[in-house]
């Protein structure tokens, strides 16, 4: 995002005096950063248009809590990813996990991977990322983001820490509680694999 | 673990190697769209202030519950403290009399 190139404190400068021309300049430089984190954490039934929209909505109700501390657009991914949590949180059920339920592509990695040693052949890189996001859907919301910034975007446990609120012990707690959830799952799947 | 960490991570290492969504703009009319509810909603200070009245009226009514559970107990028991008054002025007159 260029942010050296769009001038940020004045910007919300003129949001802060109400200025809407202002307030829709920022939405539509902070668009990439905010549907980024909306789409890797989106929950099901959920457009990402609508949440995107919550998330800003919720950074101009809290613009006068930014004291200018961290980059602003560090201060909308809290917003944001916070915002992707509750969301997720608030859906109670989570749908069961089915081979049937797969493409014949994702099936195909799936078995590969449950089934060989080798790694996953890299024309099957969108099958693959579409199996971890359905893998992870069957965890509680706090597991999967924890599991998604992890493995997924490679985040360290500090930067979890940092876009979550949760302290470090709590971020390595919940990983170690996601992997055994999810290892679980994998030994459940190997069963009807086999049958 | 290593069994599943293993299998984990060969899935995860491919699913990285998805192709990004594109950053793309936001679509036509989101960014006024979202500008003029944003602006036209109340200022965080009214939000406030309106927070804070809704809890002065709770603890008022909390307040209002409070004192009239105190007095219907004085009020009830005061039938019984009326009929042992004595009159004063009833007994001068039949000791007169």
């Amino acid at each position: 995002m260029a942010e050296e190139t769009f001038d940020i404190p004045a910007c919300l400068e003129r949001v802060r005096r109400r200025d809407q021309a202002a307030a829709r300049e920022l939405v539509e430089h902070l668009y990439p950063l905010v549907i980024r984190i909306a789409r890797s954490h989106l929950p099901r039934r959920v457009a990402e248009e609508d949440l995107a929209q919550e998330i800003f909505l919720k950074m101009f109700t809290r613009l006068d809590q930014y004291k200018g501390e961290v980059a602003f657009s560090h201060w909308v991914s809290r917003i944001a990813v916070t915002t992707c949590i509750d969301q997720l949180r608030a859906q109670k059920r989570r749908p069961e996990f089915r081979w049937a339920d797969l493409s014949e592509q994702e099936a195909e990695v799936l078995d590969s991977v449950l089934t060989s040693d080798g790694e996953v052949a890299a024309n099957d890189a969108l099958a693959s990322r579409e199996l971890v996001y359905k893998l992870l859907g069957q965890l509680k919301a706090d597991d999967r983001l924890v599991l998604q910034l992890l493995d997924l975007e490679q985040r360290s446990v500090a930067e979890i820490s940092e876009l979550t609120g949760w302290n470090q012990s709590l971020v390595k707690v919940r990983a170690f509680r996601a992997r055994g959830k999810l290892k679980k799952l994998f030994e459940e799947l190997e069963r009807k694999e086999r049958s | 673990m290593n069994d599943f960490e293993s299998k984990w991570q060969r899935l995860v290492v491919a699913a990285r190697q998805a192709p990004a969504a594109d950053e793309v703009a936001a679509p036509y009319g989101f960014a006024t769209r979202v500008a003029a509810r944003a602006m036209s909603e109340r200022p965080p200070a009214l939000l406030a202030f309106g927070r804070f009245a809704l809890r002065a009226l709770c603890i008022a009514c909390l307040l209002t519950l409070a004192s009239g559970a105190a007095n219907y107990l004085a009020f009830a028991g005061s039938t019984d403290d009326e009929q042992a008054l004595i009159d004063p002025v009833s007994e001068v007159f039949t000791s007169a009399s």
